[in-house]
Formats: C-alpha cells, sequence, structure tokens
C-alpha cells in the first residue's frame, strides 16, 4: 500500500503533538486573547463610520473574516521554514534525504499530524465561539463545502510557499530573517491582517494578482458569500488551483537545482 | 564578597559585547536580513494603520497621526528588550540541556551575566524606524518642543520599555518549571503587537486587565499621554514610572528564584 506510510507519519505527528498539552492550552488561551483584541479594535472602528457597512462588510463580517483568518493561520503554520533551516545546519538533512520517500513529501506529511489535531483544537473551537458570538452569521450551506476545498487548496499553496522559502535557507544560513520577512508579507497580502477589500484602489488590484490572497482570503469569501453564483466559485478555486500547480513546481524545481548545494559540515 | 560597583559592570559588558559583536560578524548575511526582515515588520504595522485610515478617520477619537505616534512610541520602547535581553529565548534551551549551570559559577550577578551574552543589532533597525515614525507623527501633529517634552519622552521612553522587559523575563523564568515555555514566550511578545492600540478601546474590565495583569497599557498609551493629550494625563500615567520599576524588580526577582532553584541535568 503506498498510502499506508503517509498515513503512519500523519498518526507519529497526532501521538508527537498530544504530547504537548499544555502549549495546546496556552495557544488556545492565546487566540481567545487575539479574539478580544480584535473584537473592540474593530468595534470601536466600526463605531466612527456612520453607516455601518464599509466596503460592504459589515463589523460582523469582518470579525468572522479576522478571527477565522487567524485560526486558518494557526492551523496552517506549521514552523516549516524553521525545520528546513535548522535540519540544514545541523546536517540532520543528510538522514531525511535518505528516507524512501521524496523530502517534499516527508516533511508534508510529517506536519499532517498536526493539522488533524490543530483543527479539532483550534479551528474547530474558534469556530464554534465565532457561530454562538455572531449569533450564527456563517451561512451553512454548500458554502462550507467550498471552504472545505478552498482550505485545502490554501494549505497546499501556504506549504509550498515555505518550502520554497526553507529552500532559501540553503543559500543564506540565516533562518530568523528569512521566515519574518516570508511571515510579514504572507499575513498582510493575503489579508490576515486587514480585509483585502479594505485596500485602497492600486494595491487591491496588485494583491488579488498575487498568490498570497488565494491562502486565506480565497476560503474566507466563499465562506461568508451568501449566494455565490458558480461563476464566481469557479474563478476563485480556479485561481487557487492555478497557483497551487506553478508554485508546487517552481518548488520542486528550485529544491532540484539547490540540493547540490548542500553542504554538510562534519559527519 | 564585595559588593561589585556600576563602573564594574559596565566594563565587563562592554568586552562581552565586544566578542558577541566579533562572533555576529563572521555571519554577516544573516545580519543584514535579519535587519531587513525586522524593518519588513514594522513597515507592515504602519502599511496596515494606513489602510485601516483610508477607510474610517478615527479610532476610538484617536486620529491618524496620534495612532502613528502610539506606534512608533511602542517600536521605540521595545527595542531595548530586543536588543538587550534577547538571550531570554535560548533560556529554555540552556535549561533543558544543562548548560545553563555553566552561569551559575560566576563570581557576577547571574541575570546580568546572562543577559549581557548576546547583543541583538537588529534591533537598531527597529530603533530607527520607530524613532523616524514619532518624528513624522511629532511633525505632523503640530506638538512644538521643548527640553522639558524631550526629557520627559525619554523618561516614559524608558519605563515603558521595562514594563516589556519584565514580561518578557517573567515568561522566560517559567522554563525552570515547565518544560515547552516556548509557547508561553511566543505569546507574551504577542502582547506587544496589541501595545499600539488605545487601551481605551476595551471594554472597562479588559481594561482593567491590560492596565494591571497584563500591563501592555504602559508600553505605549499611557505614557504617551504625557505627550499627546497634556492637558488630560491620568494619575496612572503619571505612576508608569514606577510601575515600570515595580514589575521589572518582580520578573527579576521571579527569574532569580527559578535560576537559584536549578540543579541542572547532571551531566
Amino acid at each position: 500500500m503506498k498510502i499506508k506510510k503517509y498515513l503512519t507519519l500523519t498518526r507519529a505527528g497526532i501521538i508527537e503533538s498530544l504530547n504537548f498539552r499544555l502549549a495546546i492550552l496556552i495557544m488556545i488561551a492565546g487566540n481567545l486573547l487575539y479574539l478580544i483584541v480584535v473584537y473592540f479594535l474593530w468595534k470601536s472602528i466600526f463605531a466612527s463610520s456612520e453607516t455601518g457597512v464599509v466596503n460592504g462588510m459589515t463589523f460582523t463580517d469582518t470579525l468572522i473574516y479576522l478571527v477565522l483568518a487567524t485560526a486558518l493561520f494557526n492551523f496552517m503554520e506549521m514552523y516549516t521554514v524553521w525545520d528546513m533551516g535548522r535540519n540544514i545546519q545541523s546536517g540532520k538533512i543528510v538522514l531525511d534525504l535518505l528516507k524512501p520517500m521524496e523530502y517534499r513529501s516527508y516533511l508534508f506529511w510529517s506536519y499532517s499530524g498536526s493539522f488533524v489535531t490543530n483543527f479539532f483544537f483550534t479551528v474547530l473551537p474558534t469556530f464554534m465561539v465565532v457561530i454562538i458570538v455572531t449569533h450564527g452569521a456563517i451561512p451553512f450551506g454548500i458554502n462550507l463545502l467550498f471552504f472545505a476545498v478552498s482550505v485545502i487548496l490554501g494549505v497546499m499553496i501556504n506549504y509550498s510557499i515555505d518550502f520554497i522559502v526553507g529552500t532559501i535557507c540553503l543559500y543564506t544560513e540565516s533562518i530568523w530573517g528569512i521566515n519574518i520577512m516570508k511571515q510579514v508579507i504572507v499575513l498582510l497580502l493575503s489579508g490576515a491582517t486587514v480585509p483585502i477589500v479594505f485596500f485602497p484602489e492600486p494595491l487591491k488590484t496588485i494583491v488579488y494578482y498575487l498568490p498570497f490572497q488565494s491562502i486565506y482570503n480565497a476560503p474566507l469569501t466563499l465562506l461568508l458569500s451568501r449566494n455565490p453564483s458558480y461563476e464566481t466559485v469557479l474563478i476563485i478555486i480556479g485561481t487557487q488551483l492555478i497557483w497551487c500547480i506553478i508554485i508546487t513546481a517552481f518548488g520542486k524545481i528550485f529544491w532540484k537545482k539547490s540540493l547540490r548545494q548542500i553542504t554538510v559540515n562534519g559527519g | 564578597m564585595k559588593k561589585k560597583g556600576l563602573g564594574f559592570y559596565l566594563k565587563i559588558y562592554c568586552k562581552i559585547l565586544a566578542q558577541d559583536l566579533k562572533s555576529k560578524m563572521s555571519y554577516r548575511a544573516d545580519f543584514i536580513i535579519s535587519t531587513i526582515g525586522m524593518i519588513f515588520t514594522n513597515i507592515a504595522g504602519f502599511v496596515s494603520f494606513w489602510i485601516l485610515f483610508h477607510n474610517f478617520s478615527s479610532i476610538n477619537g484617536w486620529g491618524y497621526y496620534e495612532i502613528l505616534f502610539l506606534y512608533g512610541f511602542s517600536l521605540v520602547s521595545l527595542t531595548p528588550v530586543q536588543c538587550f535581553f534577547d538571550n531570554n529565548w535560548s533560556l529554555r534551551a540552556y535549561v533543558y540541556s544543562g548548560d545553563f549551570i555553566k552561569y551559575c559559577f560566576r563570581p557576577i550577578n547571574l541575570f546580568f551575566y546572562y543577559q549581557s551574552e548576546i547583543f541583538d543589532i537588529k534591533g537598531l533597525g527597529q530603533l530607527a524606524f520607530g524613532l523616524g515614525t514619532i518624528i513624522y507623527s511629532w511633525i505632523k501633529l503640530g506638538l512644538g518642543f521643548s527640553p522639558l517634552m524631550l526629557l520627559k519622552i525619554i523618561v516614559f521612553l524608558i519605563t515603558a520599555s521595562l514594563i516589556m522587559i519584565a514580561l518578557q523575563n517573567a515568561a522566560a523564568a517559567t522554563c525552570f518549571w515547565i518544560n515547552n515555555s516556548f509557547y508561553v514566550l511566543d505569546l507574551v511578545t504577542r502582547f506587544k503587537d496589541y501595545a499600539k492600540y488605545p487601551v481605551t478601546i476595551f471594554s472597562p474590565v479588559f481594561r482593567f486587565i491590560f492596565t494591571f495583569i497584563m500591563p501592555i497599557a504602559f508600553i505605549a498609551y499611557y505614557p504617551s499621554l504625557v505627550i499627546l493629550r497634556p492637558d488630560a494625563v491620568p494619575l496612572l500615567s503619571w505612576l508608569s514610572p514606577l510601575f515600570g520599576c515595580l514589575f521589572f524588580w518582580l520578573s527579576y526577582k521571579f527569574w532569580m528564584y527559578g535560576a537559584m532553584k536549578y540543579n541542572g541535568t547532571g551531566s
């Protein structure tokens, strides 16, 4: 069985992350705190607008958008760049390269376990809280299905970007700087800090042509739209799919070329 | 043992600093990339306010330049913790591996020696950006200038940074008791992102929490009022130097208590 070897990694990942129960608790506490800050911040921001609807978004829409964007961020954040960078510096990467599996998929599947635990410990609780706080402002229907598909594509795009950035570490020997740059760019241009519809015009168009909005903005737009036409859904998911293919392909080629660069000191 | 004076510690600090800078210089690319990354983060914060104020005229009665002033103030007051106390991030690893014991055998103050070992140069980029933001908003607000104001802002910047240092010390020291303290430190570090908002946006309960329990309102809000709203400075602003020293002293005691209790790993 081919899939079995991957699922073993998933299982190991689940067990590993369940070991850090305190970490999970603190993560939930941190998310709650963030939720509180975002709630009050945007409440007072919207208090200064007369109509209550800005750029087609109400306070509730904005709140759901930002809170779920953060939940998705925590869900997807796998510290890929850190792990790759450290493994390259320490030389442990040699052992991983010897595994009977492509390094790219090995890394992805060893994170897949924490996807499962993160889903149950951060995404689901946040989702519940949001539904309760906003009194069911999230429309239930076919959009949940689109959302799920879109999130999976988002995870893949995010991972591929991380993998490319991790590969850059082969050349730079700097992890912190590279990682923070990536994080800042992704968080800002994907709409996780301020929803993209708020961006002023030239910037907004540019951002829509970049791959980052496919990570958070695309699934959240699908989730929040009440009656999306099939055309819009097709365009959004199609864009994600195209970016996913382009970035994955680029990442694979880049990794292959860069692998020759590896210098591991000592044995 | 005779108590060693401030001059003695200053001399030692310069010596250790020189050694640290020498070793940093061998990773010049890392230094440059990290500094750029740091400035990226600050610019992203700036851009998100710019986008926000593109849509809204004020947040809770605070204008664009006033918010920028708060932001610049928080950046500058967060610089010392970045520059001088960055070794707190490694404390967990030292304690875990047992290497921490080497610090316990030096005939100088343990806390001082541990923190002085690392000087993080990339914080200087943030200092420059923060100062630029303060000066820019200062001019735009037409605050005027007097030596007394300069003295005030310097005193309040120092006290504000003491608060953040205290928070980080306390968070780092938790590693003497719990295993995976990275998340505690990470959580506290995220607090500083909330420091740039006026605390009045929160409801009374959370205003109390952010003032006395998690004192992030002292990082920018209360001290800035002295400059921004000189007619209506609350008592808490004048008390903030006192709170800064108090919190710092408490965190120092907590850190040392943990360190004294440490008995190594036995290897």
